[in-house]
């Protein structure tokens, strides 16, 4: 079952390069957050109830819900619906994206682990230059965004990636990495450059 | 007695926002203050004792965490001076956000574990939006955003960089781990995952310290945010960076690593110092022209890592220097918008005339800046060069000394203009403001202390830099 939610998870990294409507990365982002739930209860399986809770409350209210509504309003404001003030054309974006993954593959069996499962490594590594590429390549606040939000989720996966346990600590992390999340989206994402969703001013 | 400050800071930070009196306000943050010096003389008398278990009041966190006290009041004065013309709201705002700032880089400080670290560096980034934000301008909302989403990004891959710590060890709980605890199993770990794991750490932590390559959101924040802040944000912030990757370079140095680790810093310190000169040489902005400064000093402190030996007292001694002397630099900058009206250089000049006492400061403060004797600095950067000639190191000593060329002559250049000079624009309206010399008396305190360190280091420090680094090799 982890294996189909691992690879379904892939799929939507390889489907953010090639999108180019805004609102399909927003749907995107609402899917990996039901994703990371499934893979997370999956795998979790010495967790304590109220630790399970507050992950459950992470991943489902938070990163597919949440996230995604603040997101779906920030479009909704600046009118903008299409990625089209990329740095890059979309068509380099794939090859890089798929240069990523096959990195991830390489660095993943590279640094083989008894104590990591290599499938989560490679695939956290590539949730992980997939936002940094997203980041770099689109000149859009709400892409630089959208970049932000799939570095989580590669915190989030590789935090999985060592055991069938989550420790507090580690949950606390996390939550206060939504939580600027969520602050960066609902404060900053709603005032900043409505019109333009670009930055300009500060510049040597 | 942490445990009573984390909570005294809270109840103080409530208690400004039930009160609303601008005059309780002004004792909350004088008192804390005064319990912050209080803290670092406990932490002293207390050395390397750990507390509330994830808090160890070691050498390197007593340092630091005794700079942020001493910087603690001048930085609440200058405060209360540049929000005296805000409502009540605004001037609430800003100081339970000073308060609740410093607690959390005293956390950092003091934090034994890399998750605890982690989680007080985050929280410094929430503190200090509020700082930056402080105008409600337009430009301030950029650059508040810029601060709030690098930072974030940056924080977040230092996270992957912790839960590589956690694959090292095989078990879940390596993130909960203390320091001393884990530099048990380095020896054990796989050299690849220590390498990766210090380098998201370096590129993570370097929004904090300011280093390249994520050094423009510190930049940027110093462009717009009230200068007593610039002042916290350009030292007792940077400085929590540095402790981030110190610790984690302390922490691996006992593995072959080692040289790898040094040659990552002198590199990513020579690109700062390039970085710094290019840009201070064509500054318009005066305290974006500081914040440049500050990317050199860091870079000097990051090559000075990578040196070993005698360069580890040199980074040390430039932290604590650099603190004060550039401190004192950003409060002037408080002043001189309120006599000039501006921070464009462009449109600065005739200092000396309209305010002679702020001259002085920016003349010393340049004079220690730039490590040109009698400044404290000095010492710092002879022993940076000291160690690069014994290492035989030419080319990052001969790369260093030019762009430190390039570095003197613009801030140099600069500041003439804008003490002796006409201004090369007036602006179209300024409102000058009488400032009393009184309030440049923490300033040179503090240029004072880095103009005695040069001729005189006392043993209490020279002891605390030494501890700090006794656990590296020599």
């Amino acid at each position: 079952m982890i294996i189909y939610l691992i690879v379904f998870f892939a799929v939507t990294l390889i489907y953010f390069a090639s999108a180019e409507r805004l609102v399909t990365y927003v749907r995107l982002i609402g899917l990996q957050g039901l994703l990371l739930c499934g893979i997370a209860i999956s795998e979790l399986k010495d967790v304590n109830t109220a630790n399970l809770l507050f992950i459950v409350a992470e991943t489902l209210l938070f990163k597919t819900l949440l996230i995604p509504y603040l997101l779906s309003a920030i479009i909704g404001k600046s009118g903008v619906t299409k990625v089209h003030r990329q740095a890059l054309p979309g068509f380099y974006l794939i090859l890089f994206s798929i240069a990523a993954l096959l990195l991830s593959v390489v660095l993943a069996n590279s640094l083989i682990n008894p104590f990591v499962n290599t499938i989560y490594m490679t695939i956290a590594l590539y949730t992980l230059f997939t936002g940094l590429l997203l980041i770099v390549t689109h000149r859009l606040i709400i892409s630089h965004l959208i970049g932000f939000l799939i570095v989580e989720n590669a915190v989030f996966i590789f935090s999985l990636a060592v055991g069938s346990e989550m420790p507090m600590l580690i949950n606390i992390g996390i939550l206060l990495d939504i939580f600027v999340g969520v602050l960066i989206l609902g404060f900053f994402g709603l005032r900043l450059k409505p019109h333009t969703n670009e930055l300009t001013m500060l510049k040597d | 007695m942490l445990l009573m400050f984390f909570i005294i800071a809270a109840i103080m930070v409530i208690l400004i926002f039930l009160f609303r009196n601008r005059m309780i306000t002004k004792f909350i943050a004088v008192g804390y203050s005064i319990m912050h010096i209080l803290l670092s003389l406990y932490c002293w008398s207390n050395s390397d004792a750990t507390e509330l278990r994830y808090f160890t009041f070691n050498s390197t966190g007593v340092l630091l965490l005794s700079i942020l006290s001493v910087l603690a009041i001048p930085t609440i004065y200058h405060g209360f001076v540049y929000t005296r013309g805000d409502d009540l709201k605004k001037f609430n705002i800003y100081h339970a956000a000073l308060i609740t700032l410093m607690t959390f880089m005293s956390g950092a400080y003091l934090a034994n574990g890399m998750t605890v670290l982690w989680i007080f560096v985050e929280a410094t980034t929430l503190a200090v939006a509020l700082l930056i934000y402080h105008d409600r301008t337009e430009i301030a909302l950029e650059a508040t955003w810029k601060y709030v989403f690098i930072c974030s990004a940056g924080i977040a891959l230092a996270y992957l960089g912790i839960l590589f710590l956690g694959f090292i060890y095989g078990r879940e709980d390596a993130a909960s781990l203390t320091f001393s605890s884990l530099s048990v199993l380095i020896n054990q770990a796989n050299p690849m995952y220590l390498k990766i794991a210090f380098l998201f750490v370096l590129i993570g932590f370097s929004t904090k310290m300011g280093l390249f390559p994520m050094h423009t959101v510190t930049i940027d924040a110093h462009s717009v945010a009230p200068p007593p802040v610039s002042a916290l944000i350009s030292t007792t912030l940077m400085n929590v960076g540095f402790l981030a990757i110190y610790r984690v370079y302390t922490l691996f140095s006992s593995s072959p690593i080692l040289p790898f680790m040094n040659n990552v810093l002198i590199f990513a310190g020579l690109l700062s110092l390039l970085v710094a000169a290019g840009y201070m040489l064509k500054a318009k902005h005066l305290k974006r022209m500081l914040a440049y400064s500050s990317l050199e000093n860091m870079g000097l402190v990051a090559i000075a890592t990578g040196v070993g030996g005698s360069g580890y007292y040199a980074a040390l001694l430039l932290i604590v220097l650099h603190s004060f002397a550039k401190s004192s630099l950003f409060y002037q900058m408080g002043q001189l918008s309120r006599v000039l009206g501006t921070f464009r250089l462009d449109d600065c000049g005739n200092y000396m005339k309209l305010y002679p006492a702020g001259s002085l400061v920016l003349i010393t403060g340049l004079i220690s800046i730039l490590a040109i004797p009698p400044s404290g600095l000095f010492i710092s950067e002879f022993l940076i060069m000291k160690g690069l000639v014994f290492n035989n190191q030419w080319f990052v000593l001969i790369t260093a000394i030019i762009l430190l060329c390039f570095v003197i002559y613009a801030m140099s250049t600069r500041f003439m203009h804008i003490i002796f000079s006409n201004p090369r624009h007036y602006p179209e309206f300024t409102q000058s403001v009488k400032v009393r010399p009184v309030e440049t008396v923490t300033q040179f305190i503090l240029l004072g202390i880095v103009v005695i360190i040069c001729f005189y280091q006392p043993q209490f420090l020279v002891d605390i830099i030494n501890q700090s680094f006794s656990l590296l090799p020599r």
